[in-house]
């Protein structure tokens, strides 16, 4: 057990914690506007210590027992116990059916959650870019808040945010992801709410909250299922009595003592060295609800609607939470569980689509948006989608690729949104890109940082996003179905580590479903490339028209429309410089073309190292013609959005026509095709016919046209509603398709539910509290006011009780 | 002197002074002569109480207990002469109490009828109307008038010279 | 045996009409209601000399039902100390004027006082003039004449109504005629051992019981008092302290809302 490790894992959730319960304590009365101070002390010294643990990890990597190595290197850290349940289920199975080694597995098992964290490669990973980035938001929130009345609410958010996420990816445990899962989400629901006066803000906190709840419940329901399945919630193997200590759990046997015997983990490394994994339906049920679980958190197809209502919310948290880090949970997650969806190319398959399809559907959305924060929203859902249209993709390569692209979309997109969020601030809160344009000379600093960020997004070589980009699109196209293909033939052209032969879960394919797979993996590769081609298009757009061509500063701004203070400008020039340089130093350290030291470090957690993912580990290369096509098609957007947009609009304005529709319906129009005729080389063409005696022709072109249009009528009538522009501009109607879907149906319901509510159940209640009203209103009229009236009752009351007496006496 | 005797008269006394003070409380208007009469009341059930404690005084366990005595057996040859003391002790403070909100109600309405406070019955309820009120009698108008307390009082100079009653 | 059986036994047990008619103490009840009733404020002419003859007749028929004493002069001082107590209790709720009643209670008091004497109650005789008569009915006249320095008001002249008034007097009669009926083992008691008792097992008797009619008899009491009902006492003590500061709490509260009266009477 390495002691550093554990420090740090300790360290990394507990500084922002403390950082926020100070806020949150002496916030209000006695930091005020120095709230910031402790926030940001708290999550650079997370930051510092998330950097040893990378260290450490990767330290701890090299250094493996060669017995061990296969399996990767993970250390978890146990708290103390939350639950235990003792004897809670009885694992079904059978220990004559199953291998040996399996055999410690089956049985009665204790419901046991223990708070234990994990290091790994992965989690290493994930916490070094989310405190990071949260440093860096947090400095530049300390300028763009000021003077905010909730100034210190918002830095105990963000501190309690911090210590969710950290708290997510560091957790061991699957019950544990789901409570910080909510954690961050319940910080989200806060951030994007703060301005709650706002009624948009309240609405939109609710939304992404609601829609959230559909994927939580897909989770809740998988982990069900993972619990019933494998018997443990914990991705570790451990003992029964929660040890984890490794040597230990190793020396575990079938001739141990119950307390001592082996629990294995879901995602531990003694099942997934063993392929100890359930196949067929239930693994496609359960990634596929994990799947739906990540969609909602991280805004896929069809759970996507939150997000950019989501921006509502200060522009800081946007950046740190709907484009850096919360969103990327659902990443995450996926990736963490790749040894279960590999077990499930159905499933994998299903990633891909989701990913591939919301990322061409966001970018086609993000074209004709004209909110600069929603451009930016749709664009973080479409580079979301790329991840995890590789992590579909079934490779190592598509896994560590879809990390690689999460790890540097985080930096460029925290940069864009920051950069927004300075454009916002000097525009006065104003954030329509048609209200304002031409502001590089009034915000330098901000356009080079922007331009820096676009050109990252668009993946233009050397900047980091065509690393990342490449390294998804290569892995989409050699994806695991090619593997397959390979392995059949015999040509597998193997990691050196790798097993050359292994039969993968696709194994049991036919040919045929190989064919239709490979098919959709193709047709995802060109659509990924065409969304390559959209995401150069709108980034440029919203560059073009924020930061050139007319300068126009809206009434808003007043007159201190100026460049952002340094406080704000240096995380921008920080993400700046890591946005150009993250991806060329771990392809440049790494010593090759293709290679990447940040594949090779992820590939060293457990989850990656083996198992039946790790069959398809490649050798480091570089996809020349894949990085050509995807250059020239970054360019071609590039340059198509200049075209368009810089300097005059007048093209954009034809196409937007084009692509509207507009003028379709003057073919229904018979004057308009009657005035043809009118136009001069029609007429003189008609004329020339018609001198050659071939005016019969002119009158059946005339007539075709005119039973054309009728024809055409009724399309392009209703064609002109759901134009491809219009579609665009109004998100594809999801959120009215959803509301007519889910929303209404469901509050008509609610409504049903209020009115028995009401009326029936309340009705009921009542009817049984009138009864001793009025029983009451026999008695009132006995109150009469007159108090030798009640004293005659007591007498009456006396006289009874004398009447008793006599009787008894009697007796 | 035959004790049983004293007994039952005694009991027959204390029954009719608590019947009394009972019919005025419940029949006299004004507050004040209401609490004269609950005082009364209790006058009526200290000459009880004395009467038993006389007859228990002493002769525990005898043969003239009868059913009705032994509970009051048990309280000692003291018993009734403790509760008497307790008895008065209580309408002390009753009457010290009730004197302060007679004057308080007195101060708020300026009479010290008890149908005056009325308006505090049930609101749906019709109010209590005397039918008539007789004139005062010339006879009634008698001494004694009381000085109003602080007031000099206007001297009438037939009143010097006639005093029908004094 | 339960109650509901009870009822044919009662019925079986109770006196006939004849029984009734001859028993003098349901002629005094009778007649002594009616005196009440008659006295109480109203309109009757010669009221008060209806009832006050009506009253004298009830007493006397009482007196005539009653158990003798069997020594004359105890039966003497008895009677005059009971019509003293009894007669001015008519007075008390029969007058007109609420400073008579108070003045007639004060000597109902006396007459209260004296049955306490007269029956070996010393302590409590004096303490009952002293209290009573001494501080509550002084209390009572102060407050009069704080109140209702005019003499008589319309309310004090009239009742609730005839219903209450008869019902009130009515249910009193009920009561003592069946304290009277149930004390009918007593009186039989009492007029079978008239005779039975000597002036020498009287003495016995009163030497046994001493503790009442000794001479230390306010030493017995104060022991007593103090320490098998000490706890009482403190309780009695703690009361008093309560009512004191409750009485004084009331009338501090009322005193602003005059001073607003008055200005607004002003105004």
């Amino acid at each position: 057990m390495n002691e550093r490790i554990t420090y740090c894992l300790i360290l990394i959730p507990a500084l922002p914690l403390l950082a926020a319960v100070i806020v949150a304590v002496l916030g209000p009365k006695l930091l005020r506007s120095l709230s910031h101070i402790p926030v940001i002390l708290g999550l650079a010294g997370a930051s510092v210590c998330s950097l040893i643990l990378v260290a450490e990890v990767l330290r701890e990597q090299d250094s493996l027992p060669t017995d061990r190595e296969k399996a990767g290197f993970e250390q978890v850290v146990t708290l103390w116990t939350w639950a235990n349940v003792p004897d809670a289920y009885n694992l079904p199975g059978d220990g004559a059916t199953l291998p040996p080694h399996a055999s410690r597995d089956v049985g009665w098992r204790d419901f046991r959650i223990d708070i234990s964290l994990r290091a790994d490669a992965l989690t290493a990973m994930m916490l070094g870019m989310v405190t990071f980035v949260a440093t860096l938001v947090a400095v530049f929130a300390a300028g763009y808040m000021e003077g905010d009345r909730g100034y210190w609410r918002f830095f105990a958010y963000i501190g309690l945010f911090v210590f969710s996420m950290t708290m997510l990816v560091s957790v061991s445990n699957f019950l544990l992801l789901f409570v910080f899962w909510e954690a961050v989400g319940v910080c989200s629901y806060l951030l994007i709410g703060f301005w709650y006066e706002k009624p948009e803000a309240a609405a939109a906190g609710k939304k992404a909250f609601l829609v959230n709840r559909v994927g939580d419940f897909a989770f809740t329901v998988a982990m069900f299922l993972i619990w019933c399945t494998y018997g443990t919630l914990n991705y570790h193997d451990s003992l029964a009595d929660g040890t984890t200590d490794p040597q230990r759990v190793v020396a575990a046997t079938a001739d141990s003592p119950p307390e001592q015997k082996l629990i294995r983990g879901v995602l531990g490394q003694d099942r997934i060295l063993a392929g100890d994994y359930k196949t067929g339906w239930l693994a496609t049920a359960i990634c596929l609800l994990l799947l739906l679980g990540a969609c909602g958190k991280s805004a896929q197809f069809p759970l996507h609607v939150w997000l950019p209502d989501a921006m509502e919310g200060p522009t800081p948290v946007s950046a740190l939470i709907h484009a850096a880090t919360m969103v990327t949970a659902g990443v995450y997650m996926v990736a963490r569980c790749t040894p279960l969806f590999a077990a499930s190319p159905t499933a994998q398959l299903v990633v891909a689509i989701t990913g591939g399809f919301t990322a061409l559907l966001a970018g086609l959305i993000a074209l004709t948006q004209f909110d600069l924060k929603r451009i930016l929203a749709y664009s973080t859902i479409s580079q979301l989608g790329y991840m995890f249209l590789a992590l579909g993709a079934g490779t190592v390569l598509g896994v560590t690729g879809g990390m690689f692209h999460l790890f540097t979309h985080a930096f460029f997109k925290a940069l864009l949104f920051l950069g927004a969020g300075s454009v916002m601030h000097a525009m006065g809160g104003i954030i329509d890109i048609r209200q304002f344009g031409g502001l590089r000379r009034l915000m330098p600093w901000t356009h080079a940082t922007f331009l820096i960020g676009c050109l990252a997004l668009s993946g233009v070589f050397p900047l980091a996003g065509f690393w990342s980009k490449d390294t998804v699109l290569a892995a989409v196209h050699h994806n695991a179905i090619e593997h397959e293909l390979e392995r059949r033939v015999g040509s597998h052209p193997g990691h050196p580590d790798a097993e050359p032969a292994a039969p993968g879960p696709l194994a049991g394919w036919t040919a045929e479903q190989l064919a239709t797979a490979r098919l959709i993996y193709e047709v995802l590769y060109y659509g990924a490339l065409f969304t390559s081609f959209l995401t150069a298009l709108y980034t440029f757009r919203a560059f073009c028209l924020t930061f050139y061509g007319q300068e126009r500063i809206p009434d808003q701004a007043g007159h201190h429309a100026h460049e952002s203070p340094p406080l704000m400008v240096a995380p921008l020039a920080v993400l700046a410089v890591c946005s150009i340089f993250v991806g060329m130093a771990f392809v440049a350290w790494s010593g090759s073309w293709g290679g990447n030291i940040l594949a090779n470090f992820l590939e060293g957690a457990p989850s990656l190292a083996a198992g039946a993912i790790a069959t398809t580990k490649t050798p480091p290369e570089f996809h020349l013609d894949i990085a050509g096509y995807s250059t020239l098609v970054a360019l071609a957007g590039i340059l198509s959005a200049m075209f368009l947009y810089m300097g005059g609009t007048k093209e954009a304005t034809v196409l937007k026509r084009l692509f509207d529709l507009q003028g379709a319906d003057r073919l229904t129009d018979p004057e308009w095709i009657a005035g043809l005729e009118r136009i001069p080389w029609i007429s003189a063409t008609t004329k020339f016919l018609r001198s050659i005696y071939l005016g019969w022709v002119v009158t059946l072109v005339g007539y075709a046209l005119g039973a054309g249009s009728l024809v055409l009528a009724i399309p392009l009538l209703v064609g002109q509603f759901i134009s491809p522009y219009k579609l665009s501009q109004n998100k594809f109607y999801f959120d009215e398709i959803y509301a007519a879907l889910v929303v209404w149906p469901l509050s008509i319901l609610a409504s049903i539910c209020y009115w028995i509510d009401r009326w029936i159940v309340d009705g009921l209640v009542n009817a049984a509290g009138m009864v001793p009203a009025a029983i009451g209103s026999l008695m009132r009229s006995l109150q009469m006011g007159l108090v030798q009236f009640y004293a005659l009752a007591m007498v009456l009351g006396a006289l009874v009780l004398v009447a008793a007496r006599l009787i008894w006496a009697a007796g | 002197m035959n004790e049983v005797s004293l007994l039952y008269n005694f009991l027959l006394v204390g029954g009719l002074l608590f019947v009394l003070g009972m019919i005025g409380f419940l029949v006299r208007r004004n507050m004040i002569v209401m609490f004269l009469c609950a005082e009364m009341m209790l006058q009526g059930v200290s000459v009880t109480l004395i009467g038993f404690g006389r007859h228990h005084g002493g002769l525990v366990e005898s043969a003239t207990s009868t059913a009705a005595s032994t509970a009051a057996a048990s309280a000692g040859p003291w018993g009734g002469q403790m509760l008497v003391i307790f008895i008065i002790a209580v309408a002390a403070c009753e009457a010290g109490i009730a004197m302060a909100l007679v004057l308080m109600l007195y101060r708020q309405s300026g009479t010290l009828d008890a149908a005056y406070w009325q308006d505090l019955r049930e609101e749906t309820l019709p109010p209590f109307v005397d039918r008539e009120v007789p004139e005062e009698r010339q006879e009634d108008r008698v001494w004694p008038r009381l000085t109003p307390s602080g007031v000099e009082p206007p001297i009438d100079p037939d009143e010097l010279l006639h005093r029908p009653r004094v | 045996m339960t109650v509901p059986l009870a009822i044919p036994a009662l019925l079986a047990d109770l006196p006939t009409v004849k029984e009734i008619c001859s028993c003098n103490s349901f002629w005094a009840i009778l007649v002594g209601s009616l005196a009440v009733w008659v006295l109480l404020p109203n309109r009757i002419p010669y009221g008060k000399t209806i009832g006050g003859v009506l009253a004298i007749v009830a007493s006397g028929l009482f007196a005539s039902d009653w158990p003798l004493l069997g020594n004359w002069t105890d039966q003497a001082v008895f009677w005059l100390l009971a019509g003293i107590t009894l007669g001015a209790a008519v007075g008390t709720i029969c007058s007109r004027s609420p400073v008579y009643s108070a003045i007639w209670f004060a000597l109902s008091l006396l007459g209260t006082a004296g049955l306490f004497f007269f029956n070996g109650a010393q302590f409590l005789g004096v303490a009952t003039i002293v209290v009573y008569a001494g501080a509550i009915v002084v209390t009572f006249l102060f407050v009069i004449m704080l109140s209702q320095p005019e003499g008589h008001s319309a309310y004090d002249r009239i009742t609730w109504g005839w219903f209450p008034k008869t019902f009130s007097v009515l249910a009193a009669a009920t009561m003592v005629a069946v304290l009277t009926f149930l004390l009918g083992n007593l009186r039989t008691e009492a007029a079978g051992s008239f005779s039975s008792e000597s002036a020498a097992e009287y003495q016995a008797r009163l030497t046994a019981q001493g503790a009442v009619l000794d001479q230390d008899h306010m030493a017995n009491l104060g022991r007593h008092l103090f320490a098998e009902h000490l706890i009482s006492v403190e309780v009695a003590g703690t009361l008093l302290l309560v009512a004191l500061v409750g009485a004084v709490a009331i009338a501090i509260q009322g005193r602003p809302r005059l001073a607003r009266r008055i200005e607004e009477a002003l105004r």
